[in-house]
């Protein structure tokens, strides 16, 4: 069936010399265009920059929005993430679309430092496999109860709980 | 040097009156799955999830293609609807399936406007698109309160 709708998003996160993070957002879709390029300082996670632009939008508006993309500078990707975005930047007097971009830049910084973390649990025996992924967990204990994988009956959690 | 990347879509069809049915796949360097979900138009409420996990990273993941069901019956009209989905499957099953049919849930509004817009502008093709969105706003009030744009 032919559809009527269509939305593209797409997030890239490249390793500056200077020791920080760029993340380059874009969505297209019928009535949306915009554009989104985040810096974020290592190893704090501080957003140090923001710039973002809606090429086509549904409406005179949404010009100004991405001027609210400035409250973010001197957040931490972090716990309350989300909360802080939301609040600032997003909501009925704000972008929501513009909010969303942003905590999803700062996902993307996360997943860029999960990629090694999970490359060094491809190979090995199933039990090497499960003790990288108890180090993991270990490092990182927000990810206790995450999802079914790191849920307490996952074979994944045996001796860890 | 880029080191991470991601892609999500999100399509939208309308095969009966009262039913939108969203595709809705991502992809990135660690995952790739996709989501088929249906949502009655009327009250938002979902109606059907199939989901399939392509690249995926424990042996234990795929057990959340059966999380997806708790979605069935939540209303993407009601509050909250957003947090249920992400403790319903998304803690209990996956985080990104929960984040694709977030995305797609956020998209519903926007489909509807593009559906009915399409169907305008067959109808007269020299309408202005503004004012045509403009009028579906002006006669679909549960889309105000939701951004600076639409108070």
């Amino acid at each position: 069936m032919i559809l009527s709708f269509l939305r593209n998003k797409v997030m890239d996160v490249q390793q500056e010399k200077g020791g920080s993070l760029r993340i380059f957002w874009r969505l297209t879709e019928t009535f949306l265009d915009a554009s989104l390029e985040m810096q974020v300082r290592l190893p704090d996670l501080e957003i140090t920059g923001v710039w973002g632009k809606l090429q086509r939008a549904p409406h005179k508006e949404c010009g100004s929005a991405a001027e609210l993309l400035s409250k973010v500078v001197g957040v931490r990707v972090g716990p309350g993430l989300r909360k802080i975005v939301e609040g600032l930047i997003g909501g009925p007097a704000g972008c929501p679309e513009l909010a969303e971009a942003v905590l999803e830049c700062c996902n993307s910084v996360i997943l860029h430092f999960t990629v090694p973390q999970l490359q060094a649990t491809e190979t090995g025996t199933e039990e090497e496999r499960r003790e990288r992924f108890q180090a993991m967990v270990r490092f990182n204990p927000r990810l206790v109860r995450s999802c079914v994988a790191f849920a307490d009956d996952s074979p994944l959690m045996e001796g860890l709980v | 040097m880029i080191s991470f990347s991601r892609s999500m879509l999100v399509g939208a069809e309308f095969p009966q009156e009262d039913l939108v049915r969203f595709h809705g796949m991502l992809e990135d360097r660690i995952y790739a799955m996709e989501v088929l979900m249906d949502v009655r138009i009327s009250d938002g409420v979902i109606q059907q999830v199939q989901g399939r996990m392509k690249r995926f990273t424990t042996p234990v993941c795929p057990k959340a293609v059966d999380m997806l069901q708790t979605a069935v019956g939540i209303s993407l009209r009601e509050p909250g609807w957003v947090s249920k989905i992400n403790k319903e499957v998304g803690r209990k099953g996956c985080q990104h399936f929960a984040e694709i049919m977030v995305e797609c849930g956020r998209c519903l509004d926007a489909a509807r406007m593009a559906h009915e817009l399409l169907a305008k502008s067959a109808q007269t093709p020299e309408a202005d698109p503004t004012s045509l969105t403009q009028a579906f706003l002006a006669t679909h009030p549960e889309l105000a309160g939701k951004c600076m744009a639409r108070p």
